[in-house]
């Protein structure tokens, strides 16, 4: 396996991407979506493995200052067992050739050359250059296992404009194994940005959408806001507590001497390499104008309530029509599961109204395995989501 | 909605200035100081921002002309297509941004989304004005040179992302196009794009200009020069 040198990915490709495979990561437009090549390469160079490099756009000097730059680490040519066709090559290769199939045949010489005198493994493109010089099919052809080494690894690099249609065929013609599209949204938050693995010849089931971070030269795989919500004494604090490595609850004591929580929890995790911040709203009907607020942008909702507790159904119906129409994952979680009087899970989506697709989970908010399994399966839920 | 004035009388006063998410086609000759009324249509007035894509000056080249041009350099940031190909090394910073060269339209992209993001962010200039959304001009000087890097389709879909990004930000948009170097089939595809076109000539080493695409204002020729930043009508 080759990793793509982003590990919450390998993840959900079922370890990485086969040797012999051919990849695209397609960029759209205006995306911040480069280190996701970068990544693969720095990877696949640290694994001791020999690359060739092909950059019509750049120079070699600049390509290696702009991933430098981008990753936060040079990376130094000699020492690694990297080769490239650059900018420069093209331009002699114009010179000598043209742009006809004088110059395919040139740029395939270069490549076998290159290939066969360095023992290449793995080769990175960046496509869109060839494909504006030679066509769609021409420009692919070049990068195909018929003009590149049989066992060599082929991973492209595309600013696609022309969107999911380009994509679509690609996987209709199983063009390449594994179709990795990075794209933007302004919902739902500004400058909003996500991976979808599109297509892979070895699973039916990998399509997932995933938003991500740029953070200190590695691309993080973010969930910017997951919502506990749920009616008074549900165990929201506990569970968000029970979630989080750091977290913090506003909290007053009342008359009563019970602690509610009066504004809102939060917390933050880094779980199965995913940047997961949580936040928890105040159960209260007193507190319900706060709700929008906390609500607004979030990716998903964990609706938590005391299946002890039948007096409670009729609030929790309430916040689940509020969170149905925000059209975002849900879980409801049914805490409380080892005191007496639980309801059964069929009471619990009859008394509060759950759709079939939504799944319920019975657990103690005191066990960290029952949360992380509600969480697990938000999470899920969120990377299948269709933004 | 947020109106860019123009500091041109004629529309200014019968519109207010151009809408927020106004995309401009300055269709020039060669040698008519097209660039210089570029940088005063995007010349950032108070609590705006200009992005300059520049194709043809360095970065500081870019500042300069916009500080002679009466704006404050805080507020202009520049992505530099020049600089990289003979300095690789030269690395980016918040308002000066460079990619090798003009036929890296994934870089420039980047560079122009990183730059939004920090005016949004409130994290561009350190002297942020608390407008929201942020009034930014963005210039690409020249949409001539792009093509003669990339062909017109992949320039086309590409200033389709860019027009779209700028509507989508409430921006300004002005896109120099060197009238003479291009066949009607390039200018008008990329008219496609616009809102307003400005057509300028030069005559009897005049210069004039006429405005096309906005209602109330008449598509007559007027004489003008530029005069420290500032569009000035010959009567």
């Amino acid at each position: 396996m080759i990793s793509t040198g982003m590990f919450g990915i390998d993840d959900m490709l079922g370890g990485g991407i086969p040797e012999g495979s051919r990849v695209l990561y397609s960029l759209e437009p205006g995306v911040d979506g480069q280190l996701f090549m970068i990544s693969t390469l720095y990877e696949t160079l640290e694994k001791g493995r020999s690359c060739l490099v092909i950059i019509p756009h750049t120079t070699v000097d600049a390509f290696l200052h702009d991933i430098g730059q981008l990753r936060g680490k040079i990376l130094p040519a000699k020492e690694n067992k990297i080769v490239f066709l650059d900018s420069v090559d093209r331009e002699r290769i114009q010179r000598c050739a043209g742009k006809g199939s004088a110059a395919e045949r040139e740029w395939q010489v270069r490549i076998k050359k290159l290939c066969t005198e360095n023992k290449v493994d793995v080769i990175f493109g960046y496509f869109d250059v060839i494909y504006e010089d030679f066509g769609l099919e021409k420009g692919l052809a070049l990068l195909s296992r018929a003009c590149c080494p049989q066992e060599s690894t082929i991973i492209l690099e595309n600013l696609n404009f022309e969107g999911d249609t380009l994509l679509e065929a690609f996987a209709a013609r199983k063009s390449f194994d594994l179709i990795l599209a990075i794209k933007s949204s302004f919902r739902p938050l500004p400058h909003f940005n996500y991976f979808t693995i599109m297509y892979t010849s070895w699973s039916t089931e990998l399509h997932r959408s995933v938003p991500f971070l740029v953070e200190d030269g590695h691309v993080v795989p973010y969930i910017p806001k997951i919502v506990v919500t749920g009616p008074p004494e549900a165990g929201k604090s506990r569970f968000v507590a029970n979630a989080t490595e750091l977290a913090m609850s506003v909290d007053r004591t009342g008359l009563g001497g019970n602690v509610t929580t009066v504004a809102m929890d939060f917390g933050r995790l880094h779980w199965q390499d995913f940047d997961i911040t949580l936040y928890g709203t105040p159960g209260q009907p007193r507190f319900d104008p706060m709700l929008p607020v906390i609500l607004h942008n979030a990716m998903g909702v964990v609706l938590l309530v005391d299946a002890t507790n039948h007096g409670q159904l009729t609030r929790a119906r309430n916040l689940y029509k509020t969170i149905t129409r925000m059209h975002v994952p849900i879980v409801v979680a049914a805490n409380k599961k080892d005191l007496p009087g639980l309801m059964s899970e069929e009471e619990i989506r009859k008394g509060i109204g759950i759709s079939k697709n939504i799944p319920v989970f019975l657990i103690s908010a005191q066990q960290e395995s029952d949360v992380a399994d509600v969480l697990e399966s938000l999470v899920d839920s969120i990377t299948r989501f269709i933004y | 909605m947020y109106f860019y004035k123009t500091g041109i009388p004629q529309i200014d006063q019968a519109t207010g200035g151009f809408d927020a998410g106004t995309n401009l086609l300055l269709l020039a000759p060669s040698l008519s100081y097209t660039e210089q009324l570029a940088y005063a249509l995007t010349k950032p007035l108070p609590g705006e921002y200009a992005i300059m894509l520049s194709t043809n000056e360095r970065a500081s080249e870019v500042i300069d002309q916009y500080k002679s041009a009466g704006a404050d350099k805080h507020f202009v940031g520049v992505i530099d297509t020049i600089t990289k190909c003979s300095t690789p090394s030269v690395s980016d910073t918040e308002r000066f941004m460079f990619v090798t060269n003009p036929t890296d339209l994934t870089g420039i992209g980047i560079k122009f989304s990183h730059m939004v993001e920090m005016i949004f962010d409130g994290t561009f200039s350190g002297k942020e004005s608390g407008l929201f959304p942020p009034p930014i001009r963005f210039c690409v000087n020249s949409v001539s040179t792009l093509l003669m890097y990339r062909k017109l389709e992949v320039l086309y879909q590409f200033l389709h992302v860019m027009t779209a990004k700028v509507k989508k930000v409430e921006g300004f948009g002005i896109y120099i196009l060197n009238s003479e170097a291009f066949d009607d089939k390039t200018v008008s595809l990329i008219k496609q794009l616009m809102t307003i076109v400005i057509e300028v000539k030069v005559e009897r080493s005049d210069n004039y200009f006429r405005v096309m695409g906005i209602r109330g204002v008449n598509a007559d020729w007027h004489k003008f020069t530029i005069n420290k930043g500032q569009v000035v009508l010959a009567l």
